[in-house]
């Protein structure tokens, strides 16, 4: 039945049954997580450091058919999905749910590579409340020191968090300068899958440092 | 002969990297205090400097775990504590293969002061999920246990003092997760980790002479912890006592009587601490003050048995 939905409805029925659990903050991430399983070869790697947008996460599963309709709505069920990704999930390779930590986990898997000579890039999708807590930035100086090129980071600009707009419970902007006197390549763009599969390809062909696509919402 | 944890550690980690080329370690811009700048000597290219930024390094230990490195996390104990949610939400939730091997734990930065003294980081790590907790006696422990260490899959932290290592061993053979039993007593039991296992031996030679016998008890592996072993001894005596360079809450002695409370209730002292310390110019001072001595240990062993 749900195959005749689209992404965004079916994220809203099945988060129906649980009080709408983050359904604005993976709204915001359908399109970017599209864009990035998309782009993703086999050697890449994908880091979902803003958790909490799982319930997006569950719908691209299932729109790939690697989650059944009974999986899906299974979430946040005692023995269903987990309500934040965990670690062993399809392209999971570490679990989240708590912010901040997704970038440094990245450069490490970046690290990893480049030590063994393989390829492969790490995307990790953050949220711009997310940006708040410092060990993002400690890991932003750490990617651009080590030229951590593989490293390519999307921002969910949705301008909200939990409790209020993000300007307004702490300014973010101007975030793009923010990013690039952190040694960081950015690049904007609206939050739609094909503009973000284009600014995907064009990271990858940039080399030397590492990349932040501001992926903004537009209403 | 090496009698500070600290060379001990520096020297044994590179021995093991010339073995085991997965190994890489990574640094808080304090290399030359932990002396894992030995390493980055013998291996430039497996040493990962990230700064003053422990959660930072602590994530990325995870991330190169995950692309099959055997992380070395190394930083003052009481700052690597900062990272503690990282370690639980990363590290240990996801049961990741880094090892996590502060120095300057206890009183050792005497100098430095409470800031920097760490007495709450057993009680921190051991209550993780599949983190196992080992704090090794003295200098000569340090390569034996880390060599199992580095084996073993899985989080570990193995904690470490700064340079004061009495030496309890001259060539330990040691096995992790199993205590090693350094002298048989009838009448009290003495179950020491770290520093206060030579401590306990000097205490078990004073209870001697004045007629109380005293076993000792090396517990270098606090988790998982050896109940078999404690259980067989603690049977023979009338009186346990625990001593650590660490709170009396949550560590060593917590984790003893957690065990003889459930299977063998008995009369029991944790020696430890209570509070914050403070700096002083040396360390036997601060010893000496939070009653981590063995005259100190002696006198509270009498009270209990008279």
């Amino acid at each position: 039945m749900s195959e005749a939905l689209d992404p965004r409805t079916k994220l809203q029925s099945m988060l129906q049954p649980v009080n709408n659990f983050h359904l604005e903050s993976s709204e915001t991430c359908l399109e970017i997580l599209s864009a990035v399983l998309e782009e993703k070869g086999e050697k890449d790697v994908v880091i979902l450091s803003k958790g909490h947008s799982a319930p997006a996460f569950y719908v691209m599963l299932h729109e790939m058919g690697l989650l059944s309709d009974e999986e899906l709505y299974s979430f946040a069920d005692i023995d269903g999905l987990p309500s934040h990704v965990i670690r062993g999930l399809p392209f999971i390779e570490v679990s989240s749910g708590s912010l901040g930590q997704g970038l440094s986990v990245a450069n490490g898997i970046a690290m990893a590579k480049r030590m063994d000579g393989e390829e492969g890039y790490v995307y990790v999708i953050l949220g711009d409340g997310e940006l708040d807590e410092g060990q993002v930035w400690e890991a932003a100086m750490t990617a651009s020191h080590h030229r951590l090129d593989r490293v390519i980071a999307i921002v969910d600009r949705n301008y909200f968090q939990l409790t209020g707009g993000t300007e307004e419970i702490l300014s973010k902007e101007p975030l793009a300068d923010k990013w690039r006197a952190f040694g960081w390549e950015v690049m904007g763009v609206p939050n739609r899958k094909e503009e973000l599969k284009k600014a995907l390809e064009t990271a990858k062909k940039l080399g030397g440092r590492p990349k932040v696509i501001i992926a903004r919402w537009e209403v | 002969m090496i009698e500070s944890f600290r060379e001990a550690f520096g020297r044994a980690l590179v021995e093991l990297g010339e073995e085991n080329p997965n190994i890489v370690v990574l640094d808080a811009d304090v290399k030359s205090s932990t002396k894992t700048a030995y390493f980055e000597r013998a291996f430039p290219e497996r040493f990962i400097q990230v700064g003053i930024s422990e959660q930072d390094m602590v994530s990325m230990a995870g991330g190169l775990a995950i692309g099959g490195k055997i992380p070395v996390v190394s930083a003052f104990a009481a700052f690597l504590m900062r990272a503690w949610e990282q370690i639980r939400n990363t590290i240990a939730r996801d049961n990741l293969n880094v090892k996590l091997i502060p120095t300057h734990s206890g009183f050792s930065d005497h100098m430095d002061g409470s800031s920097h003294q760490c007495l709450e980081d057993i009680a921190l790590m051991r209550v993780l999920p599949n983190m196992t907790v080992v704090v090794p006696a003295d200098a000569p422990s340090v390569p034996v246990l880390l060599k199992q260490v580095i084996e073993l899959e899985g989080p570990v932290y193995m904690r470490l003092g700064r340079d004061h290592a009495p030496r309890v061993y001259d060539s330990p053979k040691l096995k992790l997760g199993k205590a090693s039993v350094l002298r048989k007593g009838s009448d009290v039991l003495l179950v020491a980790a770290g520093v206060m296992v030579s401590v306990a031996l000097e205490t078990a030679r004073k209870l001697e002479e004045r007629g109380i016998s005293a076993g000792v008890v090396d517990m270098h592996t606090i988790k998982p912890l050896d109940e078999e072993t404690l259980l067989r001894l603690a049977a023979k005596v009338d009186l346990v006592v625990t001593l650590e360079e660490h709170s009396i809450h949550g560590g060593l002695g917590g984790a003893v009587a957690e065990v003889l409370s459930e299977k063998m209730p008995k009369r029991l002292i944790r020696i430890g601490t209570t509070e914050f310390g403070r700096s002083s110019r040396d360390y036997f001072s601060l010893l000496e003050r939070y009653g981590l001595t063995a005259e100190s240990v002696v006198k509270k062993v009498e009270v209990m048995l008279t």
